[in-house]
C-alpha cells in the first residue's frame, strides 16, 4: 500500500519578501476530527509554516455509514429514510431527488398539487439550511449572536415540518409518486406569515453581519475559488455561483415545475472583496433566501385542491436500466446514479454524487498560502455537512 | 445525440471503439462505452473538442455487474445554452487486477472520485498521484461494494461484525447470497 507521505514535498508558501525571511520548519497539525470549525467529524491534516498553511490534506470517512451498500439490500421505498440521513440539514431535498430518480424509471406522473408542495417544502428547507449556514459561519468567525437569531427562525420552519410530517429533521415525507401527507389551509397561511417575517428578519441579518466591518475583513478576499477551479473540480451550488457563474439547475435545466416560476439566480459580483471569495459565497446564500421566499409566495398563489399521490404499483419493480438524475440542493447539485435490474425489488447500485464531497476535495487547492484562521473561514464558507461527504 | 457522438469519437480517437447504447424510452438514460485502454484519450478529446466540449467531470461511479465491472464517468457541460450530460463507460473484465488509466491530469475532480472507486471496488487507476482509500480506513480488507464482498469480522482486535448483529438473517443477505454465488461462479470461469 502506498504511504500517505508519498505525495511529494509540498511547496512552501511565499507571501512576500518579509515572510520569506521568517520561514521555518514545517509543522504537522491535525485539525479535527473533533473540532468546532470543521462542522462535524472532518479531519484536515495541515502542514504549517508558523501561521501559514503549506498543505492541507482532508481525511474523510469518520461518518461513513455504508449507505450505498445498505441501499442495495433495501426495498426502493425503504431507501428514503437512509437518503434523509445524507444531508441531515436538507433532508427534504435529498428525498425529493431520490424520488425523482425512481419516478423517472417508473414513468410515474406526480399530481400537480404534490409537485407544488414539493417545491414549497424544498424551498422552505433551503431557507432553513441557509439559516444554519449563516449562523454557524458567523459562529466560526467569533460572532455568537447571529447563531441564536438564525436558530430561532430555523425552528419556525422545523415546527411547520413537524406538524406536517411528524419529525423535525428526518422526515420521510416525500414518497415515491407524491407526498405522505397534505398541508392544511391553516398551515399554508402560516407559511405565508413566515415569509413576511423572514423577509424583515433577513434585512436585520444584512445589517448585523453582511456589512459588518469585522465580518467583511475576515471574509473578503479570503479563500478565492475561481470559475476555472470550480469547473475543474466539478463544483456547483453557492460555491460556483459565488465565483460569478450564473448556473442553477432550477433555471438552466428546470425539473419539477420550476419553469413556471419567476425568480433570479444570485451570483457573486464582488461588491466587497473579489469574486469567488468567502464573502461572495456567503452573500449568494443570503440572497437565495430572498429568492426562495419569492418562489414560496408564488406556490401559495398557484395551489389548488387535488390529489397528492400518483399511481404507484404496490410491489415496486423497475425496468432494467440506469438513470442519472440531478437536482439543485442547498449545498449544490445532488445526483443519484441508479442502476436497476428487471424483477428485483432493490436497487442494483445507488451512487450518490454529493456536492460537499466535491467541495471538500477543493480544500488542498485553496489552502496553501492561507493563515490558519483564514482556513477556518474557508471551510465554513463552503458549508459542508459530513453526513453527505462520508455517506 | 449519443450515436453521432460515438461516431465522432471513433473518427478522432483511433482504437476507442465507442459504442452507443440508446435507451428504448425516457425511463432510462443512454450511454457510450469505450475501450478501457483509451479512456484518457477519449476524455481528453471530449474536453478539448470545440463542438462537444464537456467542461466538467461530475462524478465517477463504479458498478459491479459480476460478469464484468464498469466505471462510469459522468461528464457535463456547464453551458447555460445547451445543458448536456454524458454517461461514459469502460468495461473491465478482470476481477483480480482491474486497472484503468487515471484522468486526474484532465480533471482535478477525478482525484477524490477515483480514490473512492478504488476504495469501494478495488479498481486501480494508473498514474494516480495519491491512490489511497478515502472512506474506509487505510488497512481495511476487501472492497465493500463488490457483490462478492464478505465483511471483515475483526478489525484491529475489535469485533466489528458480530454474529448476533440485528436482522442479519432476515434482511441483509437475502439478495446478496445468490449474488455472491453468481460472482464466484463467473470468477471461476
Amino acid at each position: 500500500m502506498q504511504s500517505r507521505w508519498d505525495i511529494g514535498q509540498p511547496e512552501r508558501p511565499t507571501i512576500n519578501s518579509e515572510t520569506e525571511k521568517l520561514k521555518s520548519e514545517l509543522l504537522t497539525l491535525n485539525m479535527g476530527p473533533q473540532h468546532p470549525a470543521t462542522h462535524g467529524v472532518l479531519r484536515v491534516e495541515i502542514w504549517t509554516d508558523s501561521e501559514i498553511v503549506a498543505h492541507a490534506i482532508p481525511h474523510l470517512g469518520y461518518l461513513h455509514r455504508c449507505m450505498e451498500k445498505h441501499a442495495e439490500n433495501l426495498d426502493f421505498r425503504g431507501v428514503i429514510p437512509f437518503v434523509d440521513r445524507l444531508d441531515y440539514l436538507a433532508s427534504m431535498n435529498m428525498e425529493w431527488t431520490y424520488a425523482m430518480a425512481i419516478e423517472k424509471m417508473l414513468g410515474t406522473e406526480v399530481p400537480r398539487r404534490a409537485e407544488l408542495l414539493r417545491i414549497l417544502t424544498g424551498e422552505l428547507q433551503r431557507i432553513a439550511s441557509h439559516l444554519m449556514a449563516f449562523g454557524t459561519y458567523a459562529l466560526d468567525l467569533g460572532a455568537f449572536t447571529p447563531f441564536l437569531y438564525a436558530f430561532d427562525y430555523r425552528e419556525k420552519i422545523l415546527r411547520l415540518f413537524e406538524e406536517v410530517s411528524g419529525a423535525r429533521l428526518l422526515y420521510n415525507y416525500i414518497w415515491i409518486g407524491g407526498l405522505w401527507n397534505d398541508w392544511t389551509d391553516d398551515q399554508l397561511v402560516r407559511v405565508g406569515q413566515f415569509c413576511d417575517e423572514m423577509e424583515e428578519e433577513a434585512k436585520k441579518y444584512h445589517e448585523l453581519v453582511s456589512l459588518n466591518k469585522i465580518f467583511v475583513q475576515r471574509t473578503a478576499n479570503v479563500g478565492v475559488m475561481t470559475v476555472e477551479d470550480c469547473l475543474d473540480f466539478g463544483a456547483s451550488g453557492p460555491v460556483l455561483r459565488g465565483a460569478g457563474m450564473k448556473w442553477d439547475l432550477r433555471k438552466n435545466a428546470p425539473y419539477s415545475l420550476y419553469n413556471e416560476f419567476d425568480f433570479d439566480v444570485p451570483v457573486g459580483t464582488g461588491e466587497l472583496g473579489q469574486v469567488g471569495d468567502c464573502w461572495n459565497r456567503y452573500i449568494v446564500r443570503m440572497k437565495e433566501v430572498g429568492e426562495s421566499i419569492k418562489i414560496i409566495r408564488q406556490v401559495l398563489e398557484k395551489l389548488e385542491p387535488g390529489p397528492i399521490m400518483g399511481k404507484v404499483p404496490k410491489v415496486m419493480k423497475l425496468p432494467a436500466g440506469e438513470v442519472y438524475v440531478r437536482a439543485e440542493c442547498p449545498r449544490g447539485e445532488l445526483a443519484f446514479h441508479l442502476v436497476a435490474k428487471a424483477d428485483e425489488k432493490t436497487p442494483y447500485r445507488l451512487k450518490v454524487k454529493s456536492p460537499c464531497f466535491t467541495h471538500v476535495s477543493m480544500l488542498p487547492r485553496v489552502a496553501p498560502g492561507q493563515m490558519i484562521a483564514d482556513f477556518v473561514a474557508t471551510i465554513g464558507s463552503i458549508d459542508i455537512v459530513l453526513g453527505e461527504v462520508d455517506r | 445525440m449519443h450515436k453521432e457522438l460515438a461516431d465522432l469519437i471513433n473518427r478522432n480517437v483511433s482504437g476507442a471503439q465507442a459504442v452507443a447504447y440508446i435507451a428504448a424510452d425516457t425511463k432510462s438514460d443512454s450511454s457510450i462505452t469505450v475501450e478501457a485502454s483509451h479512456i484518457y484519450k477519449v476524455v481528453e478529446f471530449l474536453k478539448t473538442n470545440k463542438e462537444v466540449s464537456f467542461n466538467s467531470l461530475h462524478v465517477i461511479s463504479g458498478v459491479d455487474y459480476m460478469e464484468h465491472m464498469e466505471v462510469c464517468y459522468m461528464l457535463t457541460n456547464y453551458d447555460p445554452q445547451a445543458v448536456r450530460d454524458l454517461i461514459l463507460k469502460v468495461k473491465l473484465t478482470d476481477r483480480v487486477n482491474p486497472a484503468v488509466d487515471s484522468i486526474v491530469k484532465l480533471f482535478a475532480a477525478a482525484n477524490f472520485q477515483e480514490r473512492e472507486v478504488y476504495d469501494m471496488f478495488g479498481i486501480k487507476f494508473n498514474n494516480h498521484p495519491d491512490l489511497r482509500r478515502v472512506l474506509c480506513p487505510d488497512d481495511w480488507e476487501g472492497y465493500p461494494l463488490r457483490k462478492d464482498y464478505v465483511a471483515q469480522k475483526v478489525y484491529l482486535g475489535m469485533n466489528v461484525y458480530p454474529d448476533n448483529k440485528m436482522n442479519m438473517e432476515d434482511r441483509e443477505f437475502i439478495v446478496r447470497q445468490d449474488m455472491i454465488k453468481k460472482a464466484q461462479e463467473s470468477k471461476a470461469q
